[in-house]
């Protein structure tokens, strides 16, 4: 299928998400099953693979709060959530008691 | 009206997404792809069990794991006429002629009072 053009807007081919901006960054990531790690993204390729180092996970209460995994590859498929440290944080109820 | 059209009409759109563990995102609609997987920002993340809140600058989501996302009811109504627009156009550049064969007669006007008829009275309003 040749497609007229290169901005054919139906299929989206390329990922619809750089992570060339993240390199090097803090990130957040969420997998299936709930695990949960904060590292510094070093690599990735197209399936969502991932190179995190320095990375942390956060464990859930019953557990201590987090460990350290030191280097990591992260498998893509099994990333559910993915959203970078910087300009993120925690709040108060930002829908003020409407309870949605 | 397919749900990813729906969903490519709703970009730049607030939206709120659950996924199947119960988590939701309050965002703006960057991207998304025919995954379902999307790409919000200006997030509202509200935890599966409601009580804890976080606000992230932007974030990706995997469509496998969504279980709904609420989108703007007037997307609804600016899908169809998109939809119409386009049926035209394709029919004018195929035909050559404009309007005639292929029983278009029966529609008559350009554009115009089509989008009467359909949407609005929905009801129900955003309920957020």
């Amino acid at each position: 299928m040749g497609g007229s053009g290169p901005t054919l807007d139906k299929p989206k081919r390329e990922a619809i998400l750089d992570l060339g901006k993240y390199l090097n960054e803090k990130i957040r990531v969420k997998f299936t099953g709930g695990r949960e790690v904060v590292g510094v993204l070093k690599g990735y390729d197209q399936l969502l693979n991932l190179v995190l180092d320095n990375v942390e996970e956060t464990l859930q209460p019953p557990l201590p709060p987090t460990r350290q995994l030191g280097l990591t590859v992260l498998r893509g498929p099994t990333i559910t959530v993915l959203s970078p440290v910087d300009g993120s944080e925690e709040i108060e109820n930002p829908f003020t008691s409407d309870g949605q | 009206m397919l749900p990813l059209s729906l969903l490519n009409a709703a970009q730049n759109k607030p939206m709120l997404v659950e996924l199947k563990n119960g988590e939701t995102f309050n965002g703006h609609l960057v991207n998304c792809d025919n995954f379902m997987n999307i790409t919000l920002r200006e997030v509202y993340q509200t935890s599966a069990e409601g009580d804890r809140f976080w606000k992230l600058k932007e974030c990706y989501i995997r469509g496998s794991t969504i279980k709904y996302l609420r989108v703007p009811d007037v997307l609804l109504d600016t899908v169809k006429e998109e939809q119409l627009r386009a049926r035209d156009a394709s029919r004018g550049a195929r035909g050559g002629a404009p309007r005639g064969g292929r029983g278009a007669p029966a529609r008559g006007g350009r554009g115009g009072a089509r989008g009467g008829p359909v949407g609005r009275g929905r009801g129900r309003g955003r309920g957020m």
